[in-house]
């Protein structure tokens, strides 16, 4: 046995199915190995940072199959490992839990600025939940153990396993021996708690009871523990309004009466009014970040705060917590939905005020939405995800990319299907959306997947068309261009006196790269043809490309400047005109 | 600000001496001290940190993350009435050595070497504060080098 056939003996105990990657000098060992063994289906990307996103999409969109698969990504020293490095970083902010494999050069030459060597373990420290690099072939198979149980337990992660090329080669002795099944990773330090205790349980179930004006956070958590329709049946058992996180939503239907939908920064302004005014925040398995609370001490400031989340290191981070529950959402929920001592409040005082900011920018959306065109006639980019919303019935798997589209669907997609919503958060990376898609294709092969990025995303990872070629997979793409990179701009016509520095952008002629792949193009430029498009995207067996020539004056509103407060909420478009409560930032979007 | 201790055990990886000190960086901790060494138990490194803060919510952040790394086997932190802090330092000094027979008793330290009438090579051990105590005392201006190793704890 060598370092190589074990590594991919382990992945297959494991049931790793698929594995994304490129090819290259210090890998080529495993890549050979991997043909002659057979059983593995290999997705080769386009660029290594395709292969990151696409493992990716395959552990997003299988965890809540049935068997859940964690996506792996392997490529070559150097540049490939480097090229991970933006998917992997994804990842950790994400809590996606992946598995990247990388070539090393031999350990007779590592540190010695061999060709194609960079410290791999070094670069992915900070953004990996853990690396490793065996330097022993009797290392390998446990070491592939080991890193799979750290990426999925307790909050996931991505793990990465540097392997020297000699390591690769190195047979073992013959006396090697290796149970996968009675193998327990040796980690006495590292255990999570997915039990509630007790104690706190109490505390929580006083403060739910007492609550005049609760609101209930569905987070991450909520979709990776698989608990949306027990957070449902909680929530219509006490009657609370549940307000999504960006990656909470498609956890319950998004059209459900005690749905308020997004909160943050284009969260809805039911969302983020609700939570000025509650007295008790009940969330699960969300982490507080910037985009969700705004300034920090204007938050929320008259409310109790209940917090569940199976990492202890997010509690207290940003919000101050009043009851810290350190568990595993479902279990939590699973226990609180039982809890004979809660009840039921009709709260329709509470209710009604909500339904009453419910309705600020009810009547404005929709006629926008209907109009679904801007000054200049161009299409509104709300108007085309509603459209394809309705023809959907939102059932849909909805992978955008980064940016004002991504915003527009989170907002006006209706989703209906639990775990049908595949973005880039945390770390917000354009270019994410199609090789994403990918992975969640073949994760979930029998369900539609719509890509939707902006024409400057989606040239960052177009190279992956060439994938979706090789592979024939079946995923709808959705260019909406508006011929700028959307947020900046809107960023820069609220905050910078409409100055559009960096951000026209001059496209390439989309239905040209879409023939030169040999997949199906379509422009679209008339709001009477977005449905007749959608709907022969959907009539099409296979891959096709849609291009909305969207209108560059869209904002996404309500917004929420960055470093302000709710109380500065955008809710009105001010045209070209600058905000008065307008808040500098220097740098990042 | 206040000095606080952290304590933490650790499996014996390459590596986890790294992370220690990249968290350090990332968070922007204000570490003072570092010290690492073998625990008795084979395989498991001993980690004191201390640092200036006054903020007990952060330094409840500093133990939620090293506790977050897999290595790390269990953390606490400890205060000064229930453990003994102590750091040991080499000091070269140019002193007369009637001048220094005058802190025989006081302090606790050691001349490992006379190198000349007036060149000593001195070990003083003991906690932080003493030691600061014994070099204010002799007096800074013999000081020529000094080597600290940085505070090491123990639970009482």
């Amino acid at each position: 046995m060598t370092g190589k056939k074990l590594l991919l003996r382990a992945l297959k105990d494991k049931g790793v199915k698929y594995v994304f990657g490129y090819t290259g000098g210090a890998i080529m060992p495993v890549f050979d190995e991997m043909d002659k063994l057979g059983g593995f289906n290999f997705v080769m990307s386009r660029h290594e940072q395709g292969a990151a996103f696409m493992s990716q999409g395959l552990s997003r969109a299988s965890r809540s199959n049935k068997v859940p698969q964690i996506g792996v990504c392997m490529s070559t020293s150097g540049p490939g490992a480097m090229n991970l490095v933006t998917g992997v970083a994804d990842a950790y902010m994400d809590s996606v839990p992946i598995l990247a494999v990388t070539g090393q050069v031999a350990t007779g030459v590592i540190a010695t600025d061999a060709f194609q060597e960079s410290d791999v373990v070094g670069v992915m420290m900070p953004i990996s939940k853990q690396t490793y690099m065996p330097l022993d072939a009797s290392d390998v198979e446990s070491t592939v153990h080991e890193a799979i149980y750290v990426a999925t337990t307790g909050r996931g992660g991505p793990v990465v396993l540097d392997i020297p090329k000699d390591v690769q080669n190195q047979q073992v002795p013959d006396e090697y021996r290796f149970d996968a099944e009675s193998y327990r990773p040796a980690l006495p330090g590292f255990f999570y708690h997915p039990t509630p205790a007790r104690e706190p349980l109490q505390q929580a179930v006083d403060l739910i009871n007492r609550s005049e004006r609760p609101v209930m956070f569905c987070g991450h958590g909520v979709i990776n523990s698989n608990a949306g329709k027990l957070l449902l049946q909680f929530a219509e058992k006490v009657n609370i309004p549940i307000a999504s996180t960006m990656h909470g939503l498609s956890a319950i239907p998004a059209d459900h009466p005690l749905h308020l939908g997004m909160m943050g920064m284009h969260g809805t302004v039911e969302a983020n009014r609700a939570i000025m005014e509650a007295d008790l925040l009940i969330s699960f398995g969300m982490r507080f970040d910037d985009r969700v609370t705004g300034k920090l001490n204007e938050y929320a400031q008259n409310a109790d705060v209940i917090h569940v989340e199976i990492d202890a290191s997010e509690i207290n981070k940003n919000v101050g917590t009043t009851v810290a529950i350190n568990a595993d959402v479902y279990r939590t929920l699973h226990v609180l939905a039982g809890d004979p001592m809660l009840t039921y409040k009709p709260r329709r005082r509470w209710l009604d005020k909500i339904e009453g900011y419910r309705q600020v920018m009810a009547e404005d959306l929709r006629q926008e939405i209907e109009t679904g065109v801007g000054a200049d006639g161009k299409l509104l980019m709300k108007a085309i995800v509603s459209r394809l919303s309705d023809l959907t019935e939102g059932k849909d798997l909805i992978v955008p990319d980064v940016g004002q589209h991504q915003m527009m669907a989170s907002r006006f997609y209706n989703f209906q299907t639990e775990n049908s919503w595949f973005s880039s958060g945390g770390a917000g990376t354009m270019g994410a959306s199609l090789p994403m898609a990918i992975g969640v294709k073949l994760a979930r092969p029998d369900e539609r997947v719509w890509s939707i990025s902006g024409d400057g995303g989606f040239q960052m990872n177009a190279q992956e068309l060439g994938t979706i070629m090789e592979q024939q997979l079946d995923v709808k793409i959705l260019i909406l261009n508006n011929g700028y990179l959307g947020m900046v701009r809107q960023w820069q016509t609220l905050f910078f006196d409409g100055r559009y520095a960096g951000t026209p952008m001059q496209s390439p002629d989309f239905g040209l790269i879409a023939k030169a792949y040999g997949l199906p193009y379509r422009k679209v430029e008339k709001l009477e043809d977005v449905k007749p498009a959608l709907q022969q995207a959907i009539d099409h067996q296979g891959a096709i490309v849609l291009e909305f020539i969207c209108d560059p004056g869209e904002v996404i509103l309500p917004m929420i400047p960055a470093g302000g407060g709710f109380d500065d909420m955008i809710v009105k478009h001010p045209g070209q005109e600058p905000a008065e409560n307008a808040v500098e930032e220097g740098g990042q979007s | 600000m206040k000095r606080r201790a952290i304590l933490a055990f650790m499996l014996n990886r390459p590596g986890v001496l790294n992370k220690v000190s990249m968290l350090i960086r990332k968070k922007m901790y204000n570490v003072d001290t570092l010290t690492v060494c073998s625990a008795c138990k084979p395989g498991i490194s001993r980690m004191t940190i201390t640092l200036k803060e006054d903020d007990d919510a952060k330094v409840q952040q500093v133990i939620r993350q090293l506790e977050k790394f897999t290595e790390v086997v269990s953390v606490k932190e400890l205060d000064t009435d229930h453990s003994y802090w102590r750091e040991v330092a080499v000091v070269k000094m140019e002193v007369p050595a009637k001048h220094l027979e005058g802190f025989h008793g006081r302090y606790n330290f050691e001349v490992l070497e006379q190198k000349s009438a007036d060149i000593h090579i001195l070990q003083v051990a003991g906690s932080t504060r003493r030691i600061d105590a014994f070099l204010e005392e002799v007096g800074q201006e013999h000081i020529i080098e000094i080597a600290r190793t940085g505070v090491t704890a123990l639970e009482k």
